[in-house]
């Protein structure tokens, strides 16, 4: 281990975390072991986004790094907000909730940094079980532990499909190294493998149709749990989609095919999700839903399997992500996820109004937003290709982002509480920074984009081994 | 290994994972879709037994189904110390009442 991190410093941000999840079990108190958990995570972010920066060796390439440092970073931000929200996890197991939840965050993290299929789809399952444990334990009620069911039915058969695919292009290529798709040896075998892989991270980054057990696990789930799923699980499970698009990009007997299945799963989830973002009876169910719908978007930028494309994938995950943690957050300070609990938030709670209106602006693709960025980065890509459908696609998902966005803005700032809850100070104080970091973020990275659109492009640029 | 035998043993390892998934989404009950989740995981080891894949992929997928199978029992134990059943179809119902479902926005 200590060989694999001289020649690849960049393994200390996946390994960290695994480490780290030891060392959380063995602090009984439960707001201590979640903000060493915190503190663990940071580290491995700072790893992470140094070596992303430095743009070090990284085997996996450019694009992973980028999307480590962005795993690593917002589960850092998620285990800050946690630590406020241990109340929801029974004393005893709130170490063992802040264990697991480094280990989903250092098992994605794993997922992209790694060189191989077999460490690839470890660290999937890995991350995948560790994000059920938190489900079932994040909640005093007993809905979670169905909500864990689900997530735990629809992994172990995703990952069945997993491990096939991973058998397939083994036998194809003749080994067991990513890398080796690039050679051209048994394209119809590895063509099939690449699009089981793909289905299987489908299902983990809960897109339509493959996302029946979204709804349940968010509607059931704590506030913690959700934040954690959304922001890092089902973050991660795309960003891993990202990775496995730019290996088949690299290899251009295999990009035709596996592009045109991206682009299908991009498309269907666009289509569905919007729809069900539109009619979602609660706030965490209406995020992941929103998710899978620009999660489509993110796909459909990795379809185009160009520079411009990938470049622009990167910018919607980060904007996505950002805007996930700025609703979450929000959603969490309010300890309830229902629609009326927005009422009047911009009058009672200034800064989570403010926070919600950054994330759901973003999601619309609003100007001056990280999101209107990244949807005119894809457009651009699109009609550069000539694809002008994906364009068509991108303005649909924006539209349907107007109406579950606006709609989100119009009970902030235009309804009245029919019944107001009592602010909770001692949760707001720790789930101030992360979440605020969030909606600055958004708009700040809109307005300011230089950093995002340089780092974006140079990662984009590393897979196909040109100079940005 | 001929290529029919090998085509013949793939559709048997891909009918178990088929048949693995179809049992883990319509079972009610939580041991079976644990007992299902086990089935569609043997079909992807045959598969990649008869794929002759490297024997550190199979030590990994038994790994992945033994944890799958330990986390599915406990989730099935905490689930009837919860609810008192391991069935989905009432657990879903008590649920609802639980919480019931609130007006649409």
């Amino acid at each position: 281990m200590t060989g694999a991190l001289a020649a690849d410093p960049s393994a200390l941000a996946a390994a960290a975390p695994v480490v780290g999840a030891a060392l959380a079990l063995l602090i009984p108190h439960a707001r201590a072991s979640w903000l060493f958990a915190f503190a663990v995570m940071a580290a491995a972010a700072v790893v992470a986004i140094d070596a992303a920066a430095r743009g070090a060796l990284v085997s996996a390439g450019g694009a992973a790094m980028f999307s480590t440092a962005l795993v690593g970073l917002s589960a850092a931000l998620c285990l800050f907000a946690g630590a406020g929200l241990v109340r929801e996890f029974h004393a005893p197991a709130a170490p063992y909730a802040a264990a697991l939840a480094l280990c989903c965050a250092g098992g994605w993290m794993a997922a992209l940094l790694s060189r191989d299929w077999i460490g690839f789809a470890l660290a999937v399952e890995v991350a995948w079980l560790a994000g059920t444990g938190v489900a079932a334990l994040g909640d005093a009620r007993r809905g979670a532990l169905n909500g864990a069911l689900r997530m735990l039915t629809s992994g172990g058969v995703s990952a069945a499909f997993m491990f096939l695919g991973v058998g397939l292009i083994a036998h194809a290529t003749g080994t067991l190294e990513i890398a080796a798709l690039a050679h051209g040896a048994g394209a119809d075998a590895s063509i099939a493998g690449l699009v089981l892989v793909l289905l299987s991270l489908s299902v983990k980054t809960a897109l339509a149709p493959l996302h029946s057990w979204a709804g349940g696990v968010m509607g059931r789930a704590g506030a913690a749990p959700a934040m954690l799923l959304v922001v890092v699980g089902t973050t991660g499970a795309l960003a891993a989609m990202v990775r496995i698009g730019a290996a088949a990009a690299s290899a251009p007997h295999l990009a035709g095919a596996v592009e045109a299945a991206i682009a299908a799963l991009g498309a269907t989830s666009v289509a569905i999700c919007s729809v069900q973002a539109m009619g979602a009876s609660d706030l965490r169910r209406l995020a992941i839903y929103a998710f899978a719908s620009q999660a489509g978007c993110v796909l459909l930028s990795v379809s185009l399997g160009s520079p411009a494309g990938f470049a622009a994938a990167l910018v919607q995950t980060f904007a996505l992500t950002a805007a996930m943690l700025a609703l979450l957050g929000a959603a969490a300070a309010m300890r309830e996820a229902s629609f009326d609990a927005l009422d009047g938030l911009g009058r009672r709670h200034p800064l989570a109004g403010a926070a919600v209106t950054a994330g759901a602006l973003s999601l619309m693709g609003a100007p001056l937003t990280i999101g209107f960025l990244g949807r005119w980065r894809l457009i651009e890509a699109a009609v550069g290709a000539g694809w002008w459908w994906v364009a068509g696609v991108a303005l649909v998902s924006s539209l349907a982002a107007v109406f579950y966005g606006g709609r989100l803005i119009e009970r902030v700032y235009f309804r009245r509480a029919a019944v107001v809850a009592e602010r909770d100070r001692d949760l707001w104080r720790t789930l101030t920074a992360p979440v605020l970091a969030a909606a600055i973020a958004a708009i700040g990275l809109g307005v300011e984009p230089s950093i995002l659109l340089h780092a974006s492009t140079q990662a984009a640029a590393s897979i196909f081994g040109t100079a940005p | 290994m001929t290529a029919p035998a090998l085509l013949a043993g793939l559709v048997l390892a891909i009918a178990l994972i088929a048949s693995g998934a179809v049992g883990a989404f319509t079972t009610a009950n939580a041991l079976k879709k644990v007992g299902a989740i086990a089935v569609a995981l043997g079909g992807a080891l045959l598969a990649l037994a008869l794929l002759q894949a490297p024997n550190l992929a199979l030590i990994a997928l038994v790994a992945v189904s033994f944890a799958y199978a330990v986390v599915g029992v406990a989730l099935a134990v905490r689930l009837q110390e919860a609810y008192g059943v391991i069935e989905t179809d009432e657990i879903d119902a008590a649920d609802e009442q639980d919480e019931p479902r609130g007006p649409r926005p």
